[in-house]
């Protein structure tokens, strides 16, 4: 399996199906994880997805005091195991991108964990399946790489050239990489 | 101290002997130097003590964490601060009660959820105490004349009762009751287990089921060992205690290395409102580009500390690191950056202009010199250059 979340964040409309989505997936309780949120309100209404990125080494496992943040043998950095969270919330402080939730209520976190029982399985996540944009996509490794060669080749196009220190400014992001190549 | 840590081969093993001879030395003085010994739990006692060897190691791992020991390392320090005490044992307290004995956030999660694991718990810590209290000989009952008992604990005579009141009969089926208990319990979770599909989704057999069989396993075979010699005047009695006797060491082997771990891990949640949460669900620390309180300034500190002391390198190009900023602030930071947004001049974490200059929006239109970063003068020289593009 080799299947690559890809986003890309300007496709965004706004229209949060996703996070409709997220609500109705195995196990997530009624709660989206993923979030839709303004670039910056007062400049324009463009809007993009975030989800977890799926680190290799996730610092949101390493700052849990209570080891409750597991890594499945695909990749994919589970929510906190249910019976270890002792509710601090090191790991959304931790996570440099501000992804775990937390709920009160029933004191454990809760994150994105890439419908695990749908992509363990192939199949699209529930975000990318229904996203009419085509902002977050489910794609495989070939094709995420022919995105990204298309994308530098506009930048050309539009007269602006990307330098070696900067490159990685002109591709979007790619993320959950599974590492098993076969 | 250090050469008698260097007699040893490690720190865990040093522990484990600690544990074990005060262990011994406990069983020793409570039995009053083995006199009063009850030989028929020596097989308990034994794996009991495997059992603490187990738990010490892994308390110790666990505890060794980088995330663990600075955590458990404050809280510690919150907890013999003289200036917080009054409201450290509030806290600590109020968590105790709510969150450890009666293990309200779990009736939060379900009211079934929240039964079945009252009972499990409560089942186990009943039957866990009456074990390990008579194995050790921690606890024992002495006939004092034909028609009372006197419970003597440590070695010291406590309370008296009458040989078949009902306090008596209590104390006598506490491990019954335990274990029915446990049996309510770990039935319901076992079917929950096999017919809830949204857990099914991280379950794993070797970690979620197999304990409930584990525990299933023990409570099932000593109640039949009740019924044996209730009902059934002993019949076969001494094999159902022998295969009795092998469950329960299978659970005491498999305690400190499966999810019945969590049980020593979960007292580090009465620290949390007392470190972390000064006053519940109201933060402190503000954010450092919106200024919304998002947290308090110990958590955050301890987040850094923790992140650096295993070379996460999430600090900024101002000095500033990552956690500085709230969760949604450090979202919009990472978006900005991926799709080249932020502003070009002044404070990048500033407010931005949207348009790009890469991926303008339809045709014909033209690129903001500012994203190019162009300083000043180099524009007002283009103003009188004859422009061509
Ligand atoms: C008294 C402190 C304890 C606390 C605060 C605690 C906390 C928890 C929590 C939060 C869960 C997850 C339950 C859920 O979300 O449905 C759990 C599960 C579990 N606990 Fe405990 N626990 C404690 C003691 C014990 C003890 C003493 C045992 C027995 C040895 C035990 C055995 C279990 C088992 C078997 C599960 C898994 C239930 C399942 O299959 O869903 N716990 N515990
Ligand atoms: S929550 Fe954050 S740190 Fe953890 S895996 Fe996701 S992106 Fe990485
Ligand atoms: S909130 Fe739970 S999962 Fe997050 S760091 Fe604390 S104990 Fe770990």
């Amino acid at each position: 399996m080799n299947k690559i979340m890809y986003l890309e964040f300007e496709r965004c409309i706004g229209c949060r199906a996703c996070q409709a989505a997220c609500r109705e997936c195995g196990d997530h309780d009624a709660k989206e994880r993923n979030y839709v949120e303004y670039v910056d309100f007062t400049e324009s209404r463009q809007t993009f997805p975030m989800l977890c990125m799926q680190c290799k080494d996730p610092a949101c496992a390493r700052v849990c005091p209570a080891n409750a943040i597991q890594i499945t043998d695909e990749g994919v950095v589970l929510s906190a195991m249910e019976e270890k969270c002792i509710g601090c919330r090191n790991c959304t402080f931790g996570c440099p991108f501000g992804i775990p939730k937390f709920d009160f209520e029933k004191n454990k976190m809760y994150k994105c964990d890439m419908c695990y029982d749908r992509t363990r399985h192939d199949i699209a996540p529930m975000c990318a399946s229904v996203c009419p944009s085509d902002a977050i996509r489910f794609i495989d490794f070939d094709e995420m790489q022919q995105l990204r060669r298309k994308r530098t080749q506009m930048n050309l196009v539009e007269g602006k050239k990307p330098q070696e220190g900067n490159k990685w400014d002109y591709v979007p992001e790619f993320f959950g990489v599974y590492t098993d190549q076969s | 101290m250090y050469k008698f840590e260097k007699s040893f081969y490690s720190k865990t093993s040093m522990y484990s002997f600690v544990v074990v001879l005060l262990l011994f030395f406990s069983m020793w003085y409570s039995t009053s130097k083995f006199v009063h010994i009850d030989m028929a739990l020596l097989g308990y006692a034994i794996s009991s003590t495997v059992f603490a060897i187990g738990l010490t190691i892994r308390m110790s791992f666990w505890m060794w964490r980088k995330a663990t020991n600075r955590v458990a390392k404050r809280s510690v320090d919150n907890l013999f601060n003289k200036e917080r005490l009054k409201r450290n044992s509030k806290a600590v307290v109020k968590t105790l009660i709510d969150n450890i004995i009666l293990q309200k956030f779990i009736f939060q999660r379900g009211i079934y959820r929240g039964i079945q694991h009252f009972m499990i718990s409560w089942g186990c810590i009943i039957s866990f105490a009456i074990t390990f209290g008579l194995t050790f000989g921690w606890m024992r009952f002495d006939l004092i004349d034909p028609e009372t008992y006197q419970i003597i604990v440590f070695d010291f005579p406590t309370i008296t009762m009458a040989a078949h009141g009902i306090f008596a009969e209590i104390v006598y089926n506490g491990l019954n009751i335990g274990a029915i208990m446990v049996l309510i319990g770990a039935g319901m979770a076992l079917y929950r287990r096999i017919t809830d599909y949204d857990v099914k989704v991280t379950q794993r057999f070797e970690f979620d089921i197999l304990p409930l069989i584990i525990l299933l396993a023990v409570t099932v075979t000593g109640l039949i060992l009740t019924i044996q010699y209730t009902f059934l005047g002993g019949w076969m009695h001494h094999y159902m205690s022998l295969i009795h006797q092998v469950t329960v060491i299978i659970m005491l082997m498999y305690f400190p290395f499966g999810k019945l771990f969590h049980v020593p891990i979960r007292p580090l949640a009465t620290a949390v409102p007392m470190s972390y949460q000064e006053v519940v669900k109201v933060d402190t620390k503000s954010c450092k580009s919106c200024g919304q309180p998002y947290s308090n300034d110990d958590q955050i500190a301890d987040v850094q500390a923790i992140l650096k002391s295993q070379n996460f390198d999430l600090q900024l190009a101002d000095g500033s690191y990552l956690s500085d900023y709230c969760t949604g602030c450090r979202r919009r930071m990472r978006a900005l950056k991926q799709m080249n947004l932020e502003a070009p001049q002044g404070n990048p974490y500033g407010p931005v202009n949207t348009n790009n200059g890469i991926h303008i929006s339809g045709f014909s239109k033209k690129r903001s010199e500012e994203f190019y970063g162009l300083d000043q003068d180099s524009k007002e020289e283009k103003i009188d250059e004859p422009v061509s593009r």
